[in-house]
């Protein structure tokens, strides 16, 4: 039996791009790769060649008490470039690329432990504002450096380790089927209710949580999250994958409004009771049943 | 006609919102305050549309015993005409004279 609900997978995204590609051998490799910025490889290379390797670049100390300042912006610029991160060590901890490498550094000693952010090395391309294909490629020849010398990458950038750049991005919404062109072999009703069902908290909410098109949405999206609640959530909107969820599920549940909160397969209610459930604090018992 | 179309046509929705609570509720207190002006330009609701949004506070004896979700039905069964005709989202607050001081 096939199931049709499907999950996107786009939170991965973030892991993508720490993927370290092969590094383009020649100018003409790279045309192949990027054929849109062919007009400004030339000027993309210079920049790329004139940041120093990374074991030649100076490393800048990083006060441990947070209340002291960084060292001046001519050694950690509030400008776009890349930068790696060492502890007390000297050991390579992370490799980042930032649009202002100075308020990075300044999140990272704030967020992460002091034991590992002692000091930083910085490249910064010469341009105000350098394309993102010479920051990218800064950082992969570092990346790769440091692998070619070490055989691994900095554990601040393995997967799954969110010390320096945080947990991934919120879960993806829910979708009832993979798309209109596809044919339902059950009934809407029925897909609602196995969902229900099978997810513990599940919100249908106009838009997607990371952007709800409804402040009453947003609300119980925020309150939900505010709670720490491991909640699903299916935009009742999206009219590719969620074709007619609207109409079903106002009669599914006998409730006329969207949003609409479901714990256990039980509506909670809309925005109101989850509201005034929170305002009473009854929201944490709700949700550890 | 115009005027064949009897009373219920001249009522403004909230009128109408109004009637059909206080009567089936047998409400000791009822707001009803029309908020469509916060919602302008919201996707769902169509040009120049008004009374859409509304916030409620309603205090009936029979909300006794009942749950909130219930509640919230009991509001909304009572105002099936008027979703079904433009009344896009509202705002309950629904409690027993006995909840009044809480």
């Amino acid at each position: 039996m096939t199931f049709p609900m499907a999950t996107s997978t786009a939170s991965t995204a973030a892991a993508a791009s720490l993927r370290i590609l092969p590094a383009p051998a020649t100018p003409s490799s790279r045309t192949l790769r990027f054929p849109p910025i062919l007009r400004r490889a030339p000027r993309a290379l210079l920049s790329v060649s004139a940041l120093s390797k990374l074991s030649e670049a100076s490393p800048v100390p990083i006060p441990q008490e947070p209340t002291q300042t960084l060292p001046d912006e001519d050694s950690i610029p509030p400008r776009p470039g890349v930068y790696g991160v060492f502890d007390p060590a000297g050991d390579l901890q992370f490799l980042g690329i930032s649009r202002n490498v100075r308020a990075s550094v300044e999140g990272h000693r704030r967020k992460v432990p002091a034991d590992l952010c002692a000091s930083v090395k910085v490249a910064i391309p010469d341009e105000e504002t350098p394309d993102k294909s010479v920051l990218t490629n800064a950082w992969k020849s570092w990346m790769e450096e440091y692998i070619a010398a070490t055989g691994k990458a900095p554990p601040g950038n393995v997967a799954g380790n969110h010390t320096w750049i945080g947990p991934p991005q919120r879960p993806a919404d829910l979708r009832l089927t993979p798309g209109r062109h596809v044919q339902l072999t059950v009934p809407l009703e029925q897909l609602i209710d196995r969902l229900v069902k099978e997810n513990k908290v599940v919100a249908f909410i106009k838009g997607s949580r990371s952007a709800p098109q409804c402040g009453f949405s947003q609300r119980v999206v925020g309150i939900l999250e505010a709670h720490g609640v491991d909640f699903a959530s299916v935009d009742i909107l999206d009219e590719e994958h969620n074709h007619g969820l609207r109409e079903t599920l106002k009669t599914y549940s006998n409730w006329p409004t969207f949003p609409q909160v479901f714990v256990g397969g039980e509506l909670v209610g809309g925005c109101d009771i989850i509201s005034s459930m929170a305002e009473k604090g009854e929201l944490a018992a709700l949700f550890q049943k | 006609m115009m005027g064949s179309r009897g009373t219920s046509a001249v009522l403004s929705r909230a009128a109408r919102m109004r009637q059909k609570l206080q009567s089936a509720l047998e409400a000791s207190a009822l707001d009803i305050e029309d908020v469509s002006y916060q919602h302008a330009g919201h996707a769902a609701v169509k040009d120049n549309a008004n009374e859409t949004h509304f916030n409620i506070k309603v205090i009936s004896p029979k909300f006794e015993g009942q749950s909130l979700v219930k509640r919230h039905r009991m509001v909304y069964d009572l105002l099936t005409d008027e979703l079904n005709s433009g009344l896009h989202a509202i705002s309950i607050v629904a409690k027993t004279p006995k909840e009044l001081g809480s």
